[in-house]
């Protein structure tokens, strides 16, 4: 549970070679489209379709199994804990005052446990494939401002930095004598502070580092700045684009227009 | 391509400081190691729980950017900085409604916090409302997303991640704030 991971996978699949903005678009889709059905088989098979698109972007096995596995935790506990809330429906399979589990409980659980499943899915398929460079890139050139984007970029950059120096004081301190595993309330929030201050006061004088490096660097001399790398929209882009807002935008006619449950 | 358009009104400044359409670089540093900050913070000093994940002490660094720096930090320091921690834990459908929890955790944080000129008192209040909104948001997301149930499991586990985290974050701020009016101003 310590550490920094970066999920995303160098490759050149198609899912990589995917402009970044429309794999934003695309995972907006796909949860869109995950929350507007509620039929167990349709959820089933949008699953079947992200597990496909999630190997073709050659994420390790082991990686994935980890990324997922808070997801599978989550999704159990729907399965046990849907149906005990949400008692209704006729074929009753067991009543004992107050629980009451019925067939219809348990299938909508299971319901909700796969769209959850396809949700994570969609941002996964984001995550592997997309480094964090591109998708900077991507929310930029979407309209996000390029000194909010800058500022964006700095802190991915800096996350594994900081996340080592998190635990190296941590370990400092705990050489000091330390215990940040016991204690009570309040002897506990103590010593988190302990590790918090040197932390802190770090990150404030890397702070005064990097703005007077962005100031040397000239950043924002000029208001019309250039990129080295543009992003361009090629044909399969648009094909891609075209695809993700389909996939949402048939179901979507077909369930509120035509009234066909999903 | 809407920059190009926005360029040409701004009015080149001939000692080549920052045009006012930028903020400045300090504040980009300032945001961006905040938000890094509340990130690791979220991702390294947390203990693993059976429902949402991981029971954190992010909310700490959320209350401290707001009582430091404003409630413009704890905004979007606070709600970048989380929503960011969720996408790389593994739970990116969380993250929107993360964004708007901490988010809007931050906002009242900060709004509260340093009235006043920032007693003790002021940022209890912050913390309870900041906090209230965080509870609240994430109470709605995960019984829109999970059910009820899920979401009842998760209420105290919440509410209690949130007391934690100000009381953390209360003595963070108070901590740094001495050290920042000790220290003579440089830059």
């Amino acid at each position: 549970m310590t550490g920094f991971i970066d999920l995303y996978t160098e490759a050149g699949t198609f899912l990589h070679r995917t402009d970044p903005r429309v794999k934003i678009v695309a995972v907006a889709t796909l949860s869109l489209l995950a929350l507007i059905m509620s039929n167990l088989v349709n959820l089933l098979v949008l699953a079947a379709v992200m597990v496909v698109l999630i190997l073709f972007g050659r994420a390790s096995f082991k990686k994935t199994m980890l990324a997922f596995s808070y997801v599978f935790r989550v999704m159990a506990l729907i399965v046990v804990l849907w149906p005990l809330f949400n008692p209704g429906g006729t074929p009753v399979l067991f009543d004992l005052w107050p629980i009451k589990i019925t067939e219809p409980g348990i299938l909508a659980g299971i319901a909700t446990a796969v769209r959850i499943f396809c949700l994570a899915a969609a941002w996964y398929l984001l995550m592997f494939t997309t480094s964090q460079r591109d998708l900077v890139r991507g929310l930029v050139k979407m309209g996000l401002r390029f000194d909010f984007g800058l500022s964006l970029a700095m802190s991915l950059r800096f996350l594994p930095t900081f996340s080592a120096i998190v635990e190296s004081i941590k370990e400092a301190q705990r050489a000091r004598g330390l215990e940040l595993d016991k204690g009570n309330f309040r002897k506990r929030a103590k010593d988190y502070v302990a590790v918090l201050v040197p932390t802190v006061i770090t990150a404030l004088k890397m702070a005064d580092t990097l703005s007077l490096a962005l100031q040397s660097r000239a950043y924002g001399a000029r208001a019309d700045r250039t990129y080295v790398r543009e992003l361009k929209m090629r044909a399969g882009d648009y094909v891609a684009l075209f695809i993700a807002v389909a996939v949402f935008a048939i179901p979507a006619t077909v369930k509120y227009i035509f009234s066909v449950p999903l | 391509m809407a920059s190009v358009s926005m360029e040409s009104q701004t009015p080149q400044n001939p000692m080549g400081a920052t045009p006012a359409k930028f903020v400045s670089p300090r504040t980009v540093a300032l945001y961006a190691v905040l938000t890094a900050l509340t990130t690791a913070v979220t991702m390294t000093l947390a203990i693993p729980l059976p429902t949402r994940g991981y029971f954190n002490i992010g909310d700490a660094m959320v209350f401290f950017s707001a009582f430091t720096f404003g409630w413009r930090a704890g905004m979007i320091c606070g709600g970048i900085g989380s929503a960011a921690a969720d996408l790389l834990l593994g739970f990116g459908f969380f993250a929107p409604i993360t964004l708007v929890a901490k988010g809007s955790e931050g906002l009242v944080a900060g709004l509260l916090g340093p009235a006043y000129r920032g007693t003790t008192r002021m940022k209890i209040l912050g913390i309870w409302a900041g906090g209230s909104c965080m509870v609240t948001t994430y109470f709605v997301g995960e019984w829109i997303l999970f059910g009820f149930g899920n979401a009842a499991l998760e209420l105290p586990l919440n509410v209690g991640q949130v007391l934690f985290g100000g009381l953390i974050g209360l003595a963070l701020s108070q901590a740094i704030s001495r050290y920042r009016n000790q220290r003579p101003k440089t830059t």
